[in-house]
């Protein structure tokens, strides 16, 4: 059925339907584990999309078609089990889900780029990526640069296809375009007659007030001087382009727009116009999009490349470098040095076998006057730290693009080394026996690892094994080494785009970790028994993480075969549209349940809406006295302990043995199996002081003083802690003092089912304290693997996707933790304490029991 | 490595499909050649002889299901390797039937596909020894 369609009989459905509200207690029940279930499965199948964009599936388009009909299905009948509860509280959901599969939908087709909600103009550091379409490829290329790599950029913006399509319309020069083109086609007129014609009605058109306004907003902002240039869509990309449009320098700020215009029209230039039919590319097709970027005067510029294309099977870089603010290379007039650098995997190699000569560069065909030296004083135009500086960006870009690369570049007056433009090099290599070669070199190379582990990013890297045991090891880790680790903690994303592989012993593709791995595009190795033992630290080893195989050594054949014919499967459109739909679907920007935005409204991804709907069910049953009176028999009860807590339970099937009398629930009666592991963490002698805690002077007026009302994100609660249960899930509200705990888990055989979601906000004593018990929480729970956020004293800790045996250490780690920090905000009285009191908790963990940290097997996840 | 290369053909409408797995199976030392269009195809095998053929099976002009006995009916001995997005039962059986040498539901890891094409490839092996 057509989806528009759809969507109206679903409108008709929920207008005609009776909604009345569940009478029965039972069926209240049946809608909350219902809605459990859905939202589990929800998470199943954003998890698996996201698993599906490491490169180690092949999947087709109608995988995406059918996911995206899951998602809608499974989606819609969330938001009617959440109306269904809460008596239709949240109607203005359904609008929220149809914006959001709409954009789904316009992505599916294709259409989202010359749409309204794509931008004339926007900033590097804004720019969305994987839409070349609507930026161009250069600009595609430098914003990854930018936002990824931390490579230094020259700042800026770009005026999208969707401006240049804009500039046509408003001067009514589609038909006449178009009528130019056709005629030069048909060979009425030449490519020069057409070409000019054209140009001249862009470069005399009017840029339209909404889009010159968008250029002038965003060059208020900075520079005084630009650089206007050319991002066609595909130029850079899989057609090089190169040379044919136009660039303007030195630009002043209000001379942007007729520089502009000049850029636009040499989309039309009489090169521009041969090559694209030789290409065979339609006229029409083509759009043009225009990088606004400061001025960086420099003081020395060239091309790197990434191979030596004379020479591709050797194995070095080489550097054009000249004197001046550059362009000499790429134009190939003036003196130009040539370095050849040894691509070292570690930084001592790299002066290795430097020889500097005079030539012209690659792009220049004249032979040239005598060589070396070529400035005044005899020395070579790149120091030793700037070469050593270029050559890292160049193979930073080249692991991240995944082919060689060729580079331009400019160093500043201040020495500061500037990417202006990194593109594919093409270069022939022989590859017809290549193949049966690289078999043979692999077959040479001793196997550390064969078939083991799963694959979180298909792709080959090689460098120097580098195990990060700890936080402390992550600003030692080298640039281009392989990064091991026995556990896929979240902190370990800062290393990640510094890695040539990731290789570690537990983990999962759906984890965290993986998700970052694939952002960076490194070629990732989970679940590798043993890869702490089996690679030894400092040793140069090969991680083929597409066929699972770890040498030991550098297979240069197997990195040379990948550069050159490896499938980069991440530049794919299938590849780039998946990550524009997770893009839509998996983020969580609801963490927070008290901040204002946390409405239907304020859901932006797919994830913010299950993640709503699950927290305002929750909610709804968490509101006891209201449900009361809307169920008559209803059973509250009361978990009888030595441990003074005065929790009430409420279960909603399977979380409470049968046999229970009265309203007495005594511990071993739990079912629930999250409580259960809770409970026995949380009752660990010792665990609950009653003690009275000493309170310092200054601690104790702010506690005096306070009132509830005072504290912020302060919930209105009933009086009491609450638990909602089920046999394998459990949602816990603890009121301890002001602090107000939430625990919601679900433990299932299955890990894909899996979460621990954890929030802790409030306490007595002052702010400055209270955020302090966060960051020691935050530091705890970062050891266990949890994704943690941490906003004044509000903290959400998150961790998906683990096994039930990771569950259970986690659970009964924080049934500690509750009687642990229970007051300790009162003790924290200096920075220094967090530290202390943390280490001290995470010392009893290891000591007093048989849990460790980490897990057996670990599955973090965002 | 062998003399004598093992060839395969793959069919598949989704031309990312036959990207994708060109480079995973030439680089395991086979020869490949891809087609989007099944009538292509068809023509092609007019003229040669593969070892394997991978193919979907819902596609537009002539659909998997004809294209695989078509070809099994010229080639006895070539083995088939079904790949599709509509698994089902039904479908599984009849591939079977028709004498395919495994079925493989999209969307699939590459080593999956590689280790069926190894099977079928080592079961050619056995026979032409």
């Amino acid at each position: 059925m057509d989806r528009a369609m759809e969507r109206y009989f679903e409108k008709i459905r929920r207008i005609l339907l009776p909604r009345a509200e569940p009478s029965e207690l039972s069926e209240l029940f049946e809608h909350f584990q219902a809605l459990l279930q859905d939202h589990q499965q929800l998470m199943v199948t954003i998890a698996d999309l996201g698993e599906k964009s490491g490169g180690e599936y092949i999947f087709d388009r109608k995988y995406l078609d059918d996911t995206v009909n899951q998602l809608r299905g499974d989606l819609l009948r969330l938001v009617e089990r959440l109306n269904l509860l809460t008596n239709n509280k949240f109607m203005a959901l359904y609008s929220s889900v149809d914006r959001i599969l709409l954009q789904i939908e316009a992505e599916l087709r294709g259409r989202l780029a010359l749409s309204d909600e794509m931008p004339l103009a926007v900033s590097l550091d804004a720019l969305p990526l994987d839409h070349p379409e609507l930026v161009g490829g250069k600009a595609d290329a430098l914003a990854r640069i930018r936002q990824r790599l931390g490579l230094r950029v020259p700042d800026g913006f770009v005026a999208t296809t969707r401006a240049y399509r804009r500039v046509l319309q408003h001067n009514r020069l589609e038909d006449r375009i178009h009528a130019w083109l056709e005629s030069w086609a048909s060979g009425k007129s030449d490519a020069r007659q057409a070409s000019r014609q054209i140009q001249y009605s862009i470069l005399a058109a009017t840029v339209p007030s909404d889009v010159a306004s968008a250029i002038r907003r965003l060059a208020e902002r900075s520079a005084t001087s630009w650089a206007v240039r050319s991002s066609a869509y595909g130029e850079d990309g899989e057609l090089s382009f190169a040379g044919l449009h136009e660039t303007v320098l030195d630009v002043p700020t209000r001379e942007l727009l007729t520089a502009y215009r000049r850029v636009l029209a040499s989309l039309f230039s009489q090169e521009a116009l041969t090559y694209r039919r030789e290409m065979g590319m339609l006229g029409e097709e083509a759009a043009m999009a225009v990088l606004f970027q400061e001025m960086v005067q420099g003081r020395s510029a060239g091309v790197i490349h990434t191979v030596d294309v004379t020479n591709p099977r050797q194995d070095t870089l080489v550097i054009y470098a000249s004197q001046g603010p550059g362009r000499l290379v790429v134009e190939g007039i003036g003196e130009v040095q040539r370095l050849s650098v040894k691509k070292g995997l570690s930084q001592e190699t790299v002066r290795q076998s430097t020889e500097v000569h005079t030539e012209l560069s690659a792009a220049g065909s004249t032979p040239h006057g005598p060589a070396f030296p070529s400035d005044a004083q005899g020395r070579p135009i790149l120091g030793n730290e700037a070469m050593k500086t270029l050559t890292a960006a160049a193979m930073t870009l080249e692991r991240f693009f995944k082919r060689p690369q060729e580079i331009e570049w400019t160093i500043d007056p201040a020495g500061c080394c500037w990417i202006l433009q990194s593109r594919a090099l093409s270069f022939s290599m022989e590859t017809g026996p290549l193949n049966d070669a690289v078999r043979e070199s692999c077959s040479r190379y001793r196997v550390l690892v064969r078939d083991t582990g799963v694959v979180a990013h298909a792709g080959v890297g090689a460098g120097p094994v580098y195990q990060v045991r700890s936080e402390s090891d992550m600003p030692l880790f080298p640039d281009g080494a392989v990064l091991l680790t026995r556990y896929t903690a979240p902190w370990l994303a800062a290393v990640v785009p510094k890695a040539a592989a990731l290789v570690a012993e537990r983990g999962s593709s759906a984890g965290h970790l993986a998700t970052i791995a694939r952002e960076f595009r490194v070629p990732t190795l989970l679940g590798v028994e043993g890869a702490t033992e089996l690679l030894p630290q400092g040793e140069e080893v090969t991680v083929d993480a597409k066929q699972r195989v770890i040498y030991l050594g550098v297979v240069k054949e197997l990195l040379m075969y990948e550069l050159a014919k490896g499938a980069v499967f991440e530049e794919s459109p299938e590849f780039r549209l998946l990550r524009r739909l997770l893009r839509r679907i998996a983020p969580l920007h609801l963490v927070d349940p008290s901040a204002p935005e946390f409405t239907p409204e304020g859901c932006r991804s797919v994830h913010d809406v299950i993640r709503f709907a699950h927290e305002k069910a929750v909610q709804e049953l968490m509101d006891l006295p209201h449900l009361l009176k809307r169920f008559r028999g209803i059973k509250v009860w009361r978990l009888v302990s030595e441990v003074p807590m005065g929790l009430k339970v409420l279960d909603m099937g399977g979380g409470v043995d049968p046999r229970t009398e009265g309203d007495r629930l005594l511990p071993e009666r739990i079912l629930s199996a999250p409580l259960k592991c809770l409970w026995r963490g949380l009752s660990k002698p010792g665990i609950w002081s009653t003690a009275p805690v000493d309170v310092d002077f200054k601690g104790m007026m702010s506690s005096l003083t306070k009132t509830k009302a005072e504290l912020p994100g302060f919930i209105e609660f009933t009086g009491f802690n609450l638990a909602v249960i089920t046999g394998n899930y459990m949602n816990l509200h603890l009121r301890l003092g002001y602090h107000l705990n939430l625990i919601d888990a679900r433990m299932e055989t299955e890990p894909a089912r899996n979460h621990i979601y954890f929030r802790f906000v409030g306490g007595v004593t002052d702010i400055t304290r209270r955020s302090r018990r966060a960051h020691l929480l935050a530091h705890v729970l970062s050891r266990y693997d949890f994704k943690v956020d941490i906003k004044g004293d509000l903290i959400v800790a998150r961790i998906l996707h683990i096994t039930a045996e990771e569950m259970e250490s986690r659970l009964e780690m924080l049934g500690r933790l509750i009687g642990f920090t229970r007051q300790l905000d009162i003790q924290l009285r200096n920075n220094d304490d967090v530290l202390k009191f943390a280490e001290s908790f995470l010392r009893d963990e290891q000591e007093g029991a048989p849990l460790t940290i980490g897990g057996k097997h670990e599955r973090p996840e965002d | 490595m062998n003399a004598q290369k093992i060839r395969i053909l793959v069919l598949d409408d989704e031309p990312i499909v036959c990207k994708r797995l060109q480079p995973a199976l030439e680089k395991l030392g086979y020869e490949v050649r891809t087609f989007t269009s099944s009538l292509e195809a068809m023509d092609h095998l007019e003229e040669n002889d593969y070892d394997i053929i991978i193919t979907d099976l819902k596609m537009r002009g002539l659909d998997g299901m004809r294209f695989l006995q078509e070809a099994k009916r010229r080639s006895p001995r070539t083995e088939v390797i079904v790949i599709t997005g509509f698994a089902t039962l039904e479908t599984a059986r009849e591939s079977f039937q028709r004498g395919v040498f495994d079925f493989i539901a999209k969307p699939f890891k590459l080593g999956e596909i590689q280790e069926v094409v190894a099977r079928a490839a080592s079961k050619l092996r056995e026979l032409t020894v």
